[in-house]
């Protein structure tokens, strides 16, 4: 979530200065931040800042991770107020939600640090997917690429659970 | 365990045979009992006399720090006379206890015992009830013996201190011991493991309602299928035979059958899904993504 | 024809130990063989239950109660010597030695001659107390016989001894840990010397029921050791002899009859218990019989046969009232004490069993059957077995446990989820308003 993170901060810290600060500031973005705003507006103006700039993909992205952390957070919950037997089918429920996540966090990572918006590619090569390879050291591996481990990721803990769950 | 061995010939009775008068009998006369307390007078504490005939009523309290006195002068008809056996016994009949004390007797039949609770073996001291204290008289002879009750004996103990007890070890049939299981884990009551499962479940619609506000679609779904059709088709069924392997494995499948399958799904998944998402990058890099 | 004799052999062994079950060679220590006929109707009963007896003088060069390391006899009857010891082929220690090999013994005292010192150093040995004045003899004045101890008193009069302990067998009715008393003296009885002419009282020792006529004593290994103080009992003249008691009727002894109960207990006629089949498994139809390994948890059954030798068979072994034959499964400790009940009954045994679940704790656990009981042979059987936990896919299945429905939706719906991301990534198209806010820039 750094990116998201920077995106933040680039447009609300330096709030007396221009919009036009911000590399990919929005002709519907919002109105900047007076110097006494309140943490209230703050936090307000961060979330506009979060929906407007954000690619709606990293957004899809987003939607699913608050779906993991929900329902890792209710499996957690029904354990504190219901007893954690069998354990064994807590440990394996609840893991699943967290490495899901994990493993999401991780494709966001590679994937939303070059969005739609200010995508650069790089690649001429029609085979990307390997052709993707030589930028690696610039602008980290291609979002396929990070796709396709983010598949085997999850199938190999998705076999773990099932595996623990008995 | 000590055992003393009698020598002695002795013969076995099938049935009990009582006594009854004889011509002359041995008994005593001038009979007292006290109880005398340490470091008291003495001629303070607790001193009757006994019958021959007919035992005392009342029981006589022996105290941890008392000395218990009897004399008395034994008689073989009705002239003093030293007998071979004097002994003041003690029994009890509910446990079967039995102990004997023997008089000093002197030549003119006057005889003393004194006892105290130290002399007592332990097992005595735990009685609650008195025990009956009998005067046996007897001799070598043809007259008749003399065993009766003379009084009852109570033996106080402070009820503060423990009452001594030995545990002889004895062969017989030990408690019997069950092993105490741990108790069975239990399941949370069900009505709330179904609100769960339901607060779980509903999840995943919330999801397709936040995508679907997001704008999500599956309109590149044709234009994929159109540029590679057989590479798209078989990676999502790959995927999804997948977990369906997985869920064969969870509900009926062991390992071993596990495992080849899913090598296989693994290798057409691998093929199609480079051939896929070669397609797929080819979009994002013609900006369709 | 060498097999059939060899077989015919077998059967006259068979015939001839039939009897006591721990062989017929009895050997009688016996100073003076004049005094042989003192008790010919003892030797007459001993021989017609199977005995051969063999009567040697303790002085004899040929007694010797080993050959080759191995006993020559397999019981032995020492009547009491008038000499000071009993020979330099019967010490304590060889008498010990006897007993260690599980050689029966029965040793009588008598109150006519001073007792030996060398058999009250061996009754020391087993924790059985003589008088220290060596002549002493027990007399009271009650229960004396009228017509044959008129002045002396020192001819008892006993009734039939009942069972020691309520819970255990008795063998010497009408019908300690090692030590048992079998025969006390009344109440009123003393011990004393004879030669003085009045006991002071410090010389008495012991009255009344401390006072032991027989005892008997039965080591760990079985043997058996009984001290009767009365060699005169056992005589011809006493067997059948009639006696009163002072103002008492004119009775007959019994001492025939309890001479015979005596020395079949004594040498293993009675009292002997034999442990036969035993089995373990599950308590499942068609279980493995004596499996190595059970698991936690398991239902098991356990049974053992036991029979009882009564003079010249085995005989189904009941357990007295208010005892217990008790299985133990034992790790360390025990974890189940448990009464074994009679199951069912054969000619010549009884089966015990019971039925209980192995611990929740896994480990080397044995199945134990420690019977010791005064007047019975040891029973000591130890059968070891493992008891594993469960394998992993013994464990109840997850959806089989409700508590476990929460997680195991929680699992799918994340699959689930997964599968329907991974459609959404790879299919959707940046939405219009994403397209809108493109085409602005």
């Amino acid at each position: 979530m750094p990116s998201k993170r920077h995106a933040a901060s680039t447009t609300s810290a330096p709030a007396a200065s221009t919009p036009t600060s911000t590399p990919k500031s929005l002709s519907s973005g919002p109105a900047t931040l007076k110097t006494n705003a309140s943490a209230a507006e703050i936090a307000q103006h961060v979330w506009q800042q979060y929906l407007t700039t954000t690619p709606q993909r990293t957004l899809l992205l987003d939607a699913f991770m608050f779906f993991l952390v929900l329902v890792g957070g209710l499996q957690f919950l029904y354990c504190i107020l219901a007893g954690n037997y069998p354990f064994n089918a807590f440990l394996s429920g609840f893991s699943a939600a967290v490495g899901q996540f994990v493993l999401t966090a991780s494709l966001r990572m590679q994937t939303s640090g070059s969005g739609p918006g200010s995508s650069k590619p790089s690649s001429k090569g029609k085979n990307a997917r390997f052709a993707g390879e030589d930028e690696e050291q610039t602008a980290g591996i291609s979002h396929e690429r990070a796709f396709a481990d983010y598949i085997f990721g999850s199938l190999i803990l998705h076999f773990f659970c099932i595996n623990f769950i008995n | 365990m000590h055992l003393w061995q009698a020598t002695v010939p002795f013969c076995l009775l099938a049935s009990a045979a009582l006594p009854a008068a004889a011509a002359s009998a041995w008994g005593f006369t001038d009979a007292t009992v006290a109880v005398q307390s340490k470091g008291a007078g003495v001629n303070s504490g607790l001193k009757e006399e006994l019958s021959a005939s007919k035992p005392l009523s009342k029981p006589i309290s022996l105290a941890t720090v008392d000395t218990l006195r009897v004399t008395l002068t034994t008689q073989e008809g009705s002239s003093p006379k030293r007998p071979h056996q004097a002994f003041l016994l003690l029994k009890d009949d509910q446990t079967g206890l039995d102990i004997s004390y023997p008089f000093t007797v002197k030549e003119s039949g006057k005889s003393r015992v004194e006892l105290t609770q130290k002399n007592l073996p332990i097992q005595f001291l735990s009685l609650s009830d008195p025990v009956d204290a009998r005067v046996v008289i007897g001799s070598l002879g043809t007259s008749e013996a003399y065993d009766k009750s003379a009084f009852k004996l109570s033996i106080a103990r402070n009820p503060d201190e423990a009452v001594p007890t030995i545990e002889p070890a004895r062969y017989g049939k030990l408690p019997e011991i069950h092993h105490i299981f741990r108790d069975d884990p239990s399941s949370p009551a069900v009505i709330i493991t179904l609100a769960f499962v339901g607060l779980v479940g509903a999840a995943l619609p919330l999801l397709a309602g936040l995508w679907l506000f997001l704008g999500t679609n599956v309109n590149h779904l044709s234009t994929a299928f159109k540029s590679s059709p057989l590479p798209h088709a078989v990676f999502l069924a790959s995927l999804v035979s997948f977990e369906g392997v997985f869920f064969l494995y969870y509900t009926t499948w062991n390992l071993f059958q596990t495992l080849p399958a899913a090598a296989a799904v693994g290798a057409v998944a691998f093929v199609s899904g480079s051939r896929a998402l070669g397609e797929v990058q080819s979009r994002r890099l013609a900006s369709l993504r | 024809m060498r097999w059939c004799l060899a077989l015919l052999l077998c059967c006259l062994l068979a015939a001839v130990n039939a009897l006591s079950s721990s062989g017929s060679r009895l050997l009688v220590v016996q100073e003076d063989s004049t005094e042989k006929s003192l008790y010919s109707k003892l030797w007459a009963d001993l021989e017609s239950r199977g005995y051969d007896l063999t009567f040697e003088s303790p002085k004899s060069d040929k007694l010797a109660l080993f050959e080759h390391g191995e006993r020559v006899y397999d019981h032995l009857l020492i009547l009491p010597p008038k000499a000071k010891g009993l020979g330099p082929s019967l010490t304590p220690k060889h008498i010990l030695d006897f007993l260690q090999k599980d050689g029966n013994i029965l040793l009588a005292l008598s109150g006519k001659s001073a007792t030996s010192s060398a058999i009250s150093s061996l009754l020391i040995e087993l924790d059985i107390h003589l008088s220290t004045d060596r002549s002493a003899v027990a007399v009271d004045h009650f229960n004396y016989d009228t017509i044959s101890a008129a002045e002396k008193h020192d001819v008892l009069l006993l009734q039939r001894p009942g069972s020691l302990r309520p819970d255990v067998k008795a063998f010497f009715d009408a019908t300690p840990p090692l030590l048992a008393p079998i025969l006390r003296a009344p109440v009123t009885a003393y011990g004393y010397n004879p030669k003085e002419e009045i006991p002071s009282a410090e010389d008495i020792q012991a009255t009344g029921s401390q006072l032991s006529l027989v005892s008997a004593l039965q080591a760990r290994n079985s043997a058996r050791f009984t001290v009767l103080g009365s060699a005169e009992a056992l005589e011809d003249q006493w067997f059948s002899a009639s006696v009163k008691a002072p103002g008492g009727k004119k009775t007959s002894t019994v001492n025939q009859e309890f001479a015979k109960q005596l020395t079949a207990w004594t040498f293993k006629e009675t009292g002997v218990l034999k442990v036969g089949k035993i089995q373990h498994h599950l308590a499942t139809e068609h279980a493995e019989r004596n499996p190595k390994i059970y698991r936690v948890k398991n239902e098991t059954v356990f049974e053992i046969e036991v029979s009882e030798y009564a003079y010249d068979k085995y005989v189904p072994f009941e357990v007295p009232a208010g005892d217990e034959l008790q299985l133990e499964f034992t790790m360390l400790s025990p974890f189940h004490r448990l009464a074994l009940q009679p199951v069912r009954r054969t000619e010549t045994s009884t089966v015990y069993g019971a039925q209980f679940v192995t611990p929740d704790q896994h480990g080397i656990f044995s199945f134990r059957v420690n019977y010791k009981r005064p007047f019975l042979t040891n029973i000591e059987e130890k059968h070891e077995v493992t008891v594993r936990h469960f394998a992993h896919d013994e464990y109840t299945r997850s959806w089989a446990i409700s508590g476990g429905w929460v997680w195991i939706a929680g699992l799918w719906s994340v699959i689930g989820g997964f599968l329907a991301f991974v459609v959404v990534w790879l299919y959707s198209a940046p939405s219009s308003a994403a397209n809108a806010i493109k085409k602005t820039q």
